[in-house]
């Protein structure tokens, strides 16, 4: 790659560039544990993540996906991340092309660029990604020298705003299906398939989805339905799900990064899925079932990994590390373990409970960071609604017992603009508040720490597919700004508390294309060229761009955002099978509406699977360790 | 136990700033598995600092650092047990007890030596640059320096020991250049590049590295 042009190399160009942006080691790479291949022949995959390098470098999936695809030796992978605007200026400016962190290479130069799509308001980045490397946005324009162009995460729930973009879609867990994707492509690539013959192919492969062999129509202005172009097609595509999370394969030595990232620690997932059933969490609903690591296995990464990186921070989370079956084992031994070594260890969504009382001085041993409750609503009627199974008891106690460990920082985390939500659960939020700081207050000033610092902090409610309240409008923006000021009103005077509210035109956006169609792709494109970038960081948010965008193409972020579907009506996303099914939500939505709570999947099974239970999910089958029903009979516990 | 170290920080690691690279050997010293001694206070950290900074984007043959430990290691053993675990690109050179000396590294530097190669973005003849190089050496260097007060014209040639062309080929010029270094600061490479820069009428890309920081052991007696 010795291109001179003149009198320097494309390194030294490429060096000179890096040199002069704001934090060089975005791009550099050279990191401790990247993997290093060399030799012909290796399938070229390029992990991009459309965010900058201290986030993308924070999400677990991508290291994981990056261990997958190195250890096979026919495929090096190779990370990528949305350059910053310096850097995308420079880019522009020098005519080079955007370039991996390994090896430098240029992005086209790839056989295969994956996306990790963790956030609706980061698509805008991909765009940027494709377009500094000189390949054409839309997937119809590629030929077939251009790089097959995949995309995997959370938001592929609903893919069809990005479909018009992506070649192939990845659905569901990707430990195994990465694997299952590069055979096929290898395979392909021997037989010398076309492009169009290589994504038929792998259309059959469960979890994938070629958007191209279906057409979306559209009636009155809406969708109306997805009909498939291909008869070989698969009608449906099926989330792909490790069955034995315990066995399936992790990050391998973690990449140390030289700078500060946003998660600088050892993250490890105690488990996937969620028992809960909140009604607005689309991880609670996308993850099912619940699959556990044993806590051997945890102990042994986390010793690996702090011999592998030096790290000195530990993070064991899950959504809801509270119900990991060996907890109350788990929280002692790994601060035993660690903490005598400097480490710090954190339990992330962990609930405390009566058995880890003890444990929480230990747990602020090394460092002091905060305690985070998530109440979501301020009202028992609401947290009803939402299913959100925390009292105010429960709340009141485990912060008492956290100001009498020692503790003076709470973060309260709430939601605005919930289905049913009036102004009374809004006032709800400020007496819980309020509760929380006469918590502290009320005690002896010998007994609790000096000041309370207490966050609430209010995000807007975004309706999600496969959550019960996917049919559900996002309130207005001028009622999201209403409500926000009642409770910034009804939160002053209240003595160590204060006030943190998320801005809500990006939270609408966010919630138009969660829920849109692929009339959004060209809307994404036009908002593109008109310079709209990481529109999750407000200082970049580009209003104008968008609303110009949207009437350009003839629609309106309302009507994807503040519109309530019928229970009846078409879904962009219902050919997506998340195996949790439309009756099992539509039972919840209206469980919703009469304020009645479900309980725990694992004290009974609500049939959320429907009739795909059998091989996806077995928490009551005999001999797990989730049947608590089994438990009880059988005694033997 | 002190150990004052030097290490040489090459490519890619050269990006990496100050701050970044106290991290960076503080978790290759726990890779190392070495007894470090910790701060008192709150927020405990390990006793490590550096004789001095490194702009970002050069490189180094030889910088210096000192860690305190709290059993003894012996200093050889201490080089190769955090040389096996460094990233590429970060090297001890050589580690010796402190001994009885527990004053900053800081006030021992004297001054440091540099060889840079300046790549020209348009062409320039070797007479121009030699005569541009007389000229510069020839009275007062005087740039707009960032200070604290705002940006103030500074005479730097008291600071620019010896500047010397050792090549030129293919608008590419290669020097070798010395100048001061102290715990009050040093030679702005930089600026005493923009004001060539000036002379010339043409601006190129820089590349550094620092050969040598010239120190006075004496002190350390």
């Amino acid at each position: 790659m010795d291109d001179k042009v003149r009198n320097m190399t494309r390194e030294e160009r490429l060096n000179s560039l890096i040199a002069k942006v704001e934090k060089p080691t975005r791009y550099m790479g050279g990191e401790l544990n990247m993997r290093v291949k060399s030799g012909d022949g290796l399938y070229r995959f390029a992990l991009c993540f459309p965010d900058t390098y201290e986030i993308g470098m924070s999400h677990l999936g991508s290291r994981i996906i990056y261990n997958v695809l190195n250890k096979r030796d026919d495929t090096y992978c190779e990370r990528c991340y949305a350059p910053w605007v310096d850097m995308e200026a420079l880019l522009r400016e020098s005519g080079e092309k955007l370039f991996s962190i390994e090896t430098k290479r240029p992005l086209d130069e790839f056989d295969v660029i994956g996306f990790s799509l963790l956030y609706e308001m980061c698509y805008t980045n991909i765009l940027t990604m494709l377009d500094l490397s000189g390949i054409p946005l839309l997937a119809r324009e590629r030929g077939e020298d251009c790089p097959l162009v995949c995309a995997g995460g959370p938001c592929v729930c609903n893919p069809e705003p990005i479909a018009d973009i992506v070649d192939l879609f990845f659905f569901g867990d990707g430990e195994e299906l990465v694997n299952d994707f590069m055979d096929c492509y290898a395979r392909c690539k021997k037989n010398g398939a076309s492009k169009r013959e290589m994504l038929l192919e792998m259309s059959g492969i469960e979890g994938i989805y070629v958007p191209a062999f279906y057409r979306a129509e559209y009636e009155n202005g809406q969708f109306s339905r997805l009909v498939k172009t291909e008869e070989k097609a698969p009608d449906t595509v099926t989330r792909r799900i490790v069955r034995d999370l315990d066995k399936a394969e992790f990050t391998g030595d973690l990449i140390v990064p030289y700078m500060n990232i946003v998660h600088d620690r050892i993250a490890l997932e105690l488990f996937r899925g969620c028992t809960r059933g909140c009604r607005f969490c689309q991880a609670g609903f996308i993850y099912r079932p619940i699959r556990e690591r044993k806590m051997n296995t945890m102990i042994a990464y986390a010793d690996e990994q702090l011999k592998c990186t030096g790290h000195d921070e530990v993070s064991l989370f899950s959504l809801s590390s509270g119900d990991y079956t060996e907890i109350h084992e788990m929280v002692p031994t790994v601060l035993e373990r660690y903490t005598k070594d400097k480490v710090s260890v954190s339990f992330p969504s962990l609930r405390i409970d009566s058995f880890l009382k003890d444990d929480l001085e230990k747990m602020q041993g090394v460092r002091k960071t905060g305690l985070t409750f998530a109440p979501e609503a301020g009202t028992q009627r609401l947290r009803d609604v939402i299913n959100k199974g925390v009292t105010e008891e429960d709340l009141l106690r485990t912060v008492r017992d956290a100001f009498e460990a020692g503790w003076q920082g709470v973060k309260l985390y709430f939601m605005i603009g919930l289905p049913t939500e009036t102004d009374e659960d809004i006032l709800g939020i400020a007496e819980l508040a309020r509760k929380v700081s006469r918590e502290f207050y009320s005690m002896p000033k010998e007994k609790r720490g000096k000041g309370l610092r207490c966050t609430v902090s209010a995000s807007t409610f975004v309706p999600k597919p496969f959550t019960p309240f996917q049919w559900e409008p996002q309130i207005t923006v001028e009622e999201v700004l209403r409500r926000q000021a009642l409770l910034r009103g009804a939160l002053k005077g209240i003595r160590g508390v204060e006030f943190n509210c998320h801005f809500s035109e990006t939270s609408r956006l966010e919630a138009c294309y969660a829920r849109g169609d692929r009339r959004l792709a060209a809307v994404m494109v036009a908002a593109y060229r008109r310079g709209a970038r990481f529109d999750s960081w407000d200082e970049h948010f580009k209003k104008e761009a968008w609303d110009e965008a949207f009437i350009e193409n003839g629609l309106t972020i309302e009507q994807f955002a503040n519109r309530r579907i019928g229970l009846d009506e078409p879904l962009a996303w219902a050919h997506m099978d998340a195996l949790v099914t439309m009756d099992y939500l539509k039972r919840e939505y209206n469980k919703a509406y009469e304020g009645a709570v479900t309980g725990d999947c694992r004290e009974k099974c609500n049939g959320c699977f429907g009739a795909k239970i059998a091989g996806y999910c077995d928490m009551h089958c005999p001999g797990s360790k989730f049947n608590k029903a089994e438990e009880q009979e059988g005694g033997d516990k | 136990m002190r150990i004052i170290a030097s290490f040489t920080k090459q490519e890619p690691v050269k990006f990496v700033s100050h701050l970044d690279m106290q991290r960076l050997f503080q978790r290759a010293f726990r890779r190392a598995e070495l007894p470090l001694a910790y701060s008192q206070g709150f927020n405990p950290h390990p006793l490590l600092s550096f004789a001095t900074a490194l702009s970002v984007g050069y490189t180094s043959d030889c910088e210096y650092f000192d860690i305190t430990l709290s059993e003894p290691v012996p200093p050889d053993e201490f080089a190769e047990r955090v040389n096996a675990v460094l990233p590429n690109g970060v090297r001890i050179i050589d580690a010796i007890d402190a001994g009885e000396f527990k004053a900053s590294l800081t006030p021992l530097m004297r001054s440091a030596e540099y060889s840079a190669v300046l790549a020209f973005e348009s062409p320039v003849t070797k007479a121009a640059l030699e005569s541009a190089i007389s000229e510069l050496l020839s009275g007062e260097i005087i740039v707009d320096k960032k200070t604290k007060g705002g940006i103030k014209p500074v005479d730097i040639r008291p600071q620019l020991i010896a500047l010397r062309l050792t090549a030129y080929d293919d608008d590419r010029a290669s020097f070798d250049i010395e100048g001061r270094l102290t715990a009050e600061g040093g030679l702005p490479l930089e600026l005493l590049f923009r004001a060539l820069y000036g002379k010339l009428g043409v601006c190129a890309v820089s590349f550094v590295n620092r050969k040598k920081i010239v120190m006075d052991w004496s002190q350390m007696k």
